[in-house]
């Protein structure tokens, strides 16, 4: 594989990492603010 | 070939990187925030529509009283958790053309509403609902109603016990109350402090101005509560009122807490011997001048009501009624 090929390759994984990363976070706050203390307990640990 | 062998590594090893980064989220924060109801159900927090008045499925413990209200009665308000119990008592007295659901919610010109402990509060300082069947408001709700000329009065109907709560999996089954207000303090981190895993104590507090937050304020007996910084990686406790979490939610995931070794069951709350309890109020303003106002309340407080409070699983003021 070509040097920047490979570059390109690798700053795509990190981008669609982070960028995954971020949803699921702002999914995870979305729920939060949204979640009663019960549900919060019997789902958790 | 090294080469390429050594670059796909990084590919995956990035990839991989942020899986293991992605799961650990999953696992320990956005599982347990799923909530089991609807987007509706999650801000009215418990299934209206199950314990509606003048509905032949509903669960309420429905009374029909020799009593009955003028066609405009007064206008009743109260928390999620005593829904039930105000719903039966506009039932018993009510007629039932002064209430108007519309599937989704209680229009505006229904002498029955359902806004929650903060909108009863609000409501009934504001002089927009007449009665709120509720716990006791807290120190900020009490200032507003006198910054808008409301003069409270609390006529208590019955009690409940405040209960904590954990995870269902949790091994601790008892605490004591100092250990509780140590925990929320944050005096105490770990539940291997109290007989538990070596895990971060995630001590949950409730919104501003909701019943069960009004009553850990007051179980707190002026001591603030911090949150552990680290808790969100560990294994929660709540609180609420028994009721609302055996009987309304029932969701089975939870166990309530024995504290001093008490637990929270009927005949413990009813015997004083459970050391958390709470009493719950027919709130008016005392400016209040609606015709039927005294008449509600002086029945709020007869053995009929009471009857319609142990039947729909609180204790009445007086149980052996």
């Amino acid at each position: 594989m070509k040097e920047r090929t490979f570059h390109r390759l690798l700053a795509a994984v990190i981008i669609a990492g982070i960028i995954i990363s971020l949803l699921l976070l702002i999914y995870t706050k979305h729920l939060y603010d949204n979640c009663s203390i019960i549900s919060y307990i019997a789902n958790g640990r | 070939m090294k080469k390429l062998t050594k670059q796909i590594a990084a590919l995956l090893g990035t990839a991989l990187y942020f899986a293991a980064f992605n799961f650990t989220v999953y696992e320990n924060l956005t599982k347990r925030c799923h909530n089991q109801t609807s987007a509706e159900m999650q801000a009215k927090s418990v299934e209206v529509s199950e314990y509606l008045p003048f509905d032949a499925n509903s669960k309420i413990a429905a009374v029909d009283s020799a009593l009955t209200l003028s066609e405009q009665p007064p206008v009743i308000d109260g928390a999620a958790g005593l829904f039930p119990v105000y719903s039966a008592f506009v039932h018993a007295v009510y007629p039932e053309s002064s209430v108007h659901y519309d599937g989704e919610r209680f229009t505006p010109e229904s002498a029955m509403q359902y806004t929650n402990t903060r909108g009863a509060y609000q409501a009934i300082a504001e002089g927009t609902i007449d009665i709120a069947v509720c716990v006791k408001p807290s120190d900020a709700q009490l200032a507003y109603a006198k910054e808008q000329g409301a003069d409270l009065d609390f006529i208590p109907l019955g009690y409940d016990a405040f209960v904590f709560l954990v995870n269902g999996s949790n091994p601790v089954e008892n605490l004591s109350c100092q250990q509780v207000r140590d925990i929320y303090a944050g005096k105490l981190h770990t539940w291997s402090q109290v007989g538990g895993k070596h895990l971060p104590i995630d001590a949950k507090q409730r919104n501003p101005g909701s019943g069960s937050q009004s009553a850990m304020e007051s179980f707190m007996d002026g001591q603030d509560m911090h949150a552990n910084p680290f808790g969100f990686l560990g294994s929660a406790i709540g609180y609420s009122f028994r009721y609302y979490v055996s009987d309304l939610v029932g969701n089975g995931g939870v166990k309530m807490l024995s504290l001093d070794g008490v637990s929270p069951t009927p005949a413990h709350i009813a015997d004083g011997s459970y050391p958390v309890v709470s009493s719950f109020f027919a709130v008016y303003d005392r400016h209040n001048t609606h015709p039927d106002l005294p008449v509600l309340l002086e029945w709020m407080q007869s053995d009929e009501a009471q009857k319609i409070i142990a039947d729909t699983g609180f204790i009445p003021l007086h149980p052996q009624q």
